[in-house]
Order: structure tokens, then C-alpha cells, then sequence
């Protein structure tokens, strides 16, 4: 694993400096204004010179590919052809009997290709879910590997196959459903004409053209904070613990709706991974 | 603005004023699925951590606001079915309204982990207490704040509450209506983004009384 990290850096040299030292951590998220101000700063830097740490991940992707077998996955194109086909994903895959999306099917891969079990899977997708500093997931890299083979193709969703236009109107009445403790729905965030933050962040939204295609064609995204770039499914367990909904479990229908919804709003945008925020 | 439509929904007045800007319609009901599907989907989508399991659980209120993207699409009938919903069952505290302790609302305003929790990494604790007012609110002078709800900068100010007037009837009456405000929010603002605090019992009614001291209090920094 951490030689696998070494070659990765080592392909993308120019990117070593990005990387912070700090060991891996748990995520503490009330920072100090001093750290707060030191983020800043080396988010501005990293955006004036054009550096993405998160492409690192593209080369740790590519050899984890090899490892796993995963050359012989279909993502729908036929097994291990990858050029634009996350772009149209999520679709319905007749080998699975199932709607998935891009992550899901990565899942169904590495039961049937690595030999992992569904625990396994789980255990590898949420590696570094929490963590912070240099945490460096095989699964991070194969999810960036696969969509940055999608980079320049616009995101086709095939809503006129009724299997994924079901997912579709289901992730849609999810993103509409106020429930637990704090009476969220996804729509309490990212809904609106109006231009809303929450503390300082600028929240997307569903109703202001465009924005919900620049939201999900930019993942996976690299968190200078975290310094890993997070998956979509991580997004959504993020936003659905800040909710205060029960915790969200990757792969499951729930996160192919979600997907369905978002990426077929977005239908028509141009995929460009990894994005990069603070 | 906002402010205004606010106080007057809580005396009653304008219910018809609201209701009257009517636009948009529901979310779309989809024929191809129904909402025993949805609810379905999103069980199997969660940890079955039993400890979490009654999150699940949507009231009569969170339903009706699920049918509607904003509360300008609603109808009358269904603003008024959840303020009736959210009126009834707003607990005080044991010797009713009070002024409660500033520096402890203070806390609780602040603290962004109140009933977060996912096992992964965080250190997130289930019975952590916090309304997290910062995300949504600007509140004290120079602290950053969010902007979906309204600034609440120099609140008790705009109340009209000084020293003098601290505890008139009027001014105790006027703790009452912020009150429910943080209590129930959809007692105020039927549907709105603003959390029911002590509704959920995330807040306790003394945890309230020492939020709204600290929203009103003259000598509370949020009206320095
Ligand atoms: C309490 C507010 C809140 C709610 C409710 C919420 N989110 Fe988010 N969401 C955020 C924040 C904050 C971000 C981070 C934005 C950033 O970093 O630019 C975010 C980011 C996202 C992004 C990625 C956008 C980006 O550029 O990083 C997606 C996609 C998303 N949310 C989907 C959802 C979905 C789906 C739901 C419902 C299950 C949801 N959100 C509910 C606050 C929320
Ligand atoms: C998720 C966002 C959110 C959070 C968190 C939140 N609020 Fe609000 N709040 C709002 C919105 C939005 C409104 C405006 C009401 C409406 O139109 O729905 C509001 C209104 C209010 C008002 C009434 C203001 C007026 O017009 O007179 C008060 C008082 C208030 N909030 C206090 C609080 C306090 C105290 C907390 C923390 C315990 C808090 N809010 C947390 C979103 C939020």
C-alpha cells in the first residue's frame, strides 16, 4: 500500500510538494482561525498555480485496477473499456438486474472480480471516511482513475429507459423528504432562486440553472481540509450526517437514486475530475 | 422583511397574506413510484444502528411539508394544518417563561455538533448538545455566520427590550413568542428550514429559556 502511494507520487512529481506532512488524523472539525487562515492560503496557492493534488489519485487508481482485476469490469461499454463511460452512468446493467451508478457498479466489480465480500467492499470504500492527512484509499484512486477517463464527455444520462427514470422520480422524491431530528431534506441546502451560505460556504442549488451539473461533474473533489478527494457517495453520507439522518450506507439503492436525480439534472455537462475545494 | 411576515403569522394576522402568493404546485407526484417505494429505499439505505432507528420516523408535519418544494407552493389548508400541528405541544419550562442565562444560550448557540453522529472517524458523540444557530444565522457583531435565515444581530434591540422594560408583562410576553419561535419554528414559519428544536427534544425548555436570554438579553453581546 504505502509503495503504491510512493510510485503514485513519484508518477506525478510536481505534485509532491502539495501534500502536507501530517500524519493521519481523525477529522476534527472545529478548527482555530489561525488553521482556518492557513487553509486559505494554501487553497488560494494551489488554485494560482493550477495544482490538483487530487490527480495523484488517478495514478494510485491505475495500478489498484491491475490489482483488483477490475480490467474486466463492464461499466457499459464492455469489460475494462473506460473512455467516457462513467459520463453515462447511472444506467441499468443486465448482468446485475439493476440500476447503478458509477461507484455502485465498482462495488459489484470487486465482489465478483477481487473476491471481496460485501463487508470487504464496505470496509474498502469507507477507508478513509473520517480521516484526515495524507489518508490515501485504493478505492479513492480507481473511483478518480475511472472518471477522469470521462473527462471532456458530457454527462447522458438515458432517462428514456423507464428502470432508470424509476430511480430517477425516486431520488427525487428522497431529495424532497423532511425527516429526523433537524427536519432536513436535501432541498433545506441546495433549493432556492436565492443564493444562500451556510457559515461561509456558497450551497448549490437544484432550481438555479446549471449548478447542479457543475456540482457533481467535478467529483471526485479534492478537500485541501482533508487532503483526499471525496467520492460522491462520501458527499452524501457527509451531508446526511450534517442533517442528522441515520448514517448512510455506501452502494445501497438510496445513493444510485441520489445519483440517478443529480446526474441526470445535470445531463449535458462536461465532466471535469477532480474538482478542488477547501 | 422576513422578520415582519413572522411576527404576524405568530399573531395571527397574515395566515391569508402568505397563503395568497400560491405558485409552483407540489412535488411532482411520480406514477411510477409510490411512497411506500421511497420509504422503503431509504430504509435500506441507512445503518441499522438501532440506536438511530426512530430517525426514520416522519410526523404528520414532515410529511406534509415533504409534498411542497417552498412554503410559497403551499395552500392555505396545509400551512394551517402545520401550524395547528406545531402549536399544539410547545412545553415551557417547570415555572413557565423566564429570563433564562445568557452565557449558557450563548454556548448552545455556538456548538455546530448537537445530535450528530456517523461511526466513521468523527468525534461526533450522539448526546452532544447544539443548535448550531451559526450555520444558517449572523448573530453577534464580527462572527461569521451563515444566510439562510435572517441576521439576528442586535435582536432584543429590534424587540424594543432595555433594562427598564426588562420584566413588564409585555416584555415577558414578547420572550414567549421567541420562544416558541426556537421550540417549534414551524409554529412560526410552517415548513421552514429552521430546525424544531425543542420539539425533538434536542433543546430542553431550559436550554430554550437560556437561547432566547441570550437573543434578548440587554446585556447579552448579540445587542452591544
Ligand atoms: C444542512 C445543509 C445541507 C443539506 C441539508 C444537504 N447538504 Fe449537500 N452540501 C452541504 C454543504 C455545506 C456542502 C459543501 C459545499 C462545498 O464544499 O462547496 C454540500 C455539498 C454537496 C454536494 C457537492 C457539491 C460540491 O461542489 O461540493 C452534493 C452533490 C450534495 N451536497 C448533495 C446533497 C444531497 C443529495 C443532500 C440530501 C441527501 C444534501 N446535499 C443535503 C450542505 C447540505
Ligand atoms: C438550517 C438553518 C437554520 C438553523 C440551524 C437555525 N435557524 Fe433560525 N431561522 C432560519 C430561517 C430560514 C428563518 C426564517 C424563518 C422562515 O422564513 O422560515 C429563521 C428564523 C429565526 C428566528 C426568527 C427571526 C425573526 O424573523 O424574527 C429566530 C429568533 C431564529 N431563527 C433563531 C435561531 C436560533 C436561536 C437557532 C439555533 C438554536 C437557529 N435559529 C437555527 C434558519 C435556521
Amino acid at each position: 500500500m504505502k509503495k503504491k502511494l510512493l510510485l503514485g507520487i513519484f508518477a506525478t512529481g510536481a505534485l509532491v510538494g502539495a501534500l502536507s506532512t501530517k500524519a493521519i488524523a481523525q477529522v476534527e472539525e472545529e478548527l482555530s482561525p489561525e488553521e482556518e487562515i492557513r487553509l486559505v492560503q494554501e487553497f488560494n496557492r494551489m488554485l494560482a498555480e493550477g495544482i490538483n493534488p487530487g490527480e495523484i489519485w488517478y495514478e494510485v487508481g491505475k495500478e489498484a485496477i491491475k490489482k483488483y482485476n477490475l480490467d474486466k469490469c463492464d461499466l457499459g461499454l464492455g469489460p475494462g473499456v473506460f473512455k467516457g463511460a462513467a459520463a453515462q452512468m447511472p444506467r441499468y446493467f443486465a448482468d446485475a438486474g439493476k440500476v447503478m451508478d458509477l461507484e455502485t457498479r465498482v462495488g459489484w466489480c470487486l465482489q465478483k472480480y477481487a473476491g471481496m465480500s460485501k463487508e470487504d467492499v464496505l470496509k474498502f470504500v469507507r477507508q478513509c471516511w473520517g480521516k484526515t492527512g495524507n489518508c490515501v484509499s485504493e478505492y479513492d484512486g480507481i473511483i478518480m482513475y475511472l472518471t477522469m477517463e470521462s473527462n471532456g464527455h458530457k454527462i447522458n444520462v438515458n432517462l428514456k429507459d423507464p428502470r432508470v427514470k424509476r430511480m430517477y422520480d425516486l431520488g427525487k422524491q428522497v431529495y424532497y423528504t423532511r425527516m429526523g431530528p433537524w427536519d432536513f431534506n436535501c432541498a433545506t441546502c441546495h433549493a432556492g432562486k436565492q443564493e444562500v451560505r451556510i457559515r461561509a460556504t456558497k450551497l448549490w442549488s437544484a432550481d438555479r440553472p446549471g449548478e447542479a451539473g457543475n456540482a457533481v461533474s467535478i467529483f471526485p473533489k479534492y478537500l485541501v481540509r482533508w487532503g483526499l478527494p471525496m467520492t460522491m457517495h462520501y458527499r452524501y453520507a457527509e451531508c446526511m450526517r450534517q442533517m442528522r439522518w441515520p448514517e448512510f450506507i455506501p452502494h445501497s439503492d438510496l445513493g444510485v437514486a441520489l445519483s440517478t436525480y443529480l446526474y441526470g439534472l445535470a445531463n449535458g455537462t462536461e465532466i471535469k475530475a477532480p474538482g478542488i475545494g477547501r | 422583511m422576513k422578520r415582519i411576515v413572522g411576527l404576524m403569522i405568530v399573531s395571527g394576522i397574515l395566515i391569508g397574506g402568505v397563503v395568497a402568493q400560491e405558485k409552483g404546485g407540489k412535488v411532482k407526484k411520480q406514477e411510477s413510484v409510490r411512497q411506500e417505494e421511497v420509504r422503503e429505499l431509504m430504509k435500506s439505505g441507512f445503518s441499522n444502528d438501532p440506536r438511530f432507528a426512530w430517525k426514520l420516523n416522519q410526523d404528520e408535519a414532515q410529511k406534509i411539508c415533504s409534498q411542497y418544494p417552498s412554503r410559497e407552493s403551499m395552500p392555505a389548508s396545509a400551512i394551517q394544518k402545520v401550524i395547528e400541528l406545531s402549536t399544539s405541544g410547545i412545553n415551557y419550562p417547570q415555572w413557565g417563561i423566564y429570563w433564562g442565562d445568557w452565557k449558557e444560550g450563548k454556548k448552545l448557540v455556538e456548538s455546530p455538533r448537537g445530535g450528530r453522529f456517523a461511526s466513521y472517524g468523527f468525534s461526533d458523540n450522539p448526546a452532544d448538545k447544539g443548535g448550531n444557530c451559526y450555520a444558517c444565522h449572523l448573530i453577534e457583531k464580527g462572527m461569521p455566520g451563515g444566510t439562510m435565515g435572517p441576521n439576528l444581530y442586535q435582536y432584543g434591540k429590534r424587540w424594543n427590550i432595555t433594562k427598564e422594560n426588562m420584566n413588564s408583562p409585555e416584555t415577558i410576553e414578547k420572550l414567549r413568542i421567541v420562544y416558541n419561535i426556537i421550540y417549534n419554528s414551524w409554529s412560526a414559519f410552517p415548513c421552514s428550514s429552521m430546525p424544531r428544536f425543542g420539539y425533538h427534544g434536542s433543546l430542553s425548555p431550559n436550554d430554550v429559556a437560556n437561547i432566547v436570554a441570550f437573543l434578548l438579553h440587554p446585556e447579552s453581546p448579540v445587542n452591544k
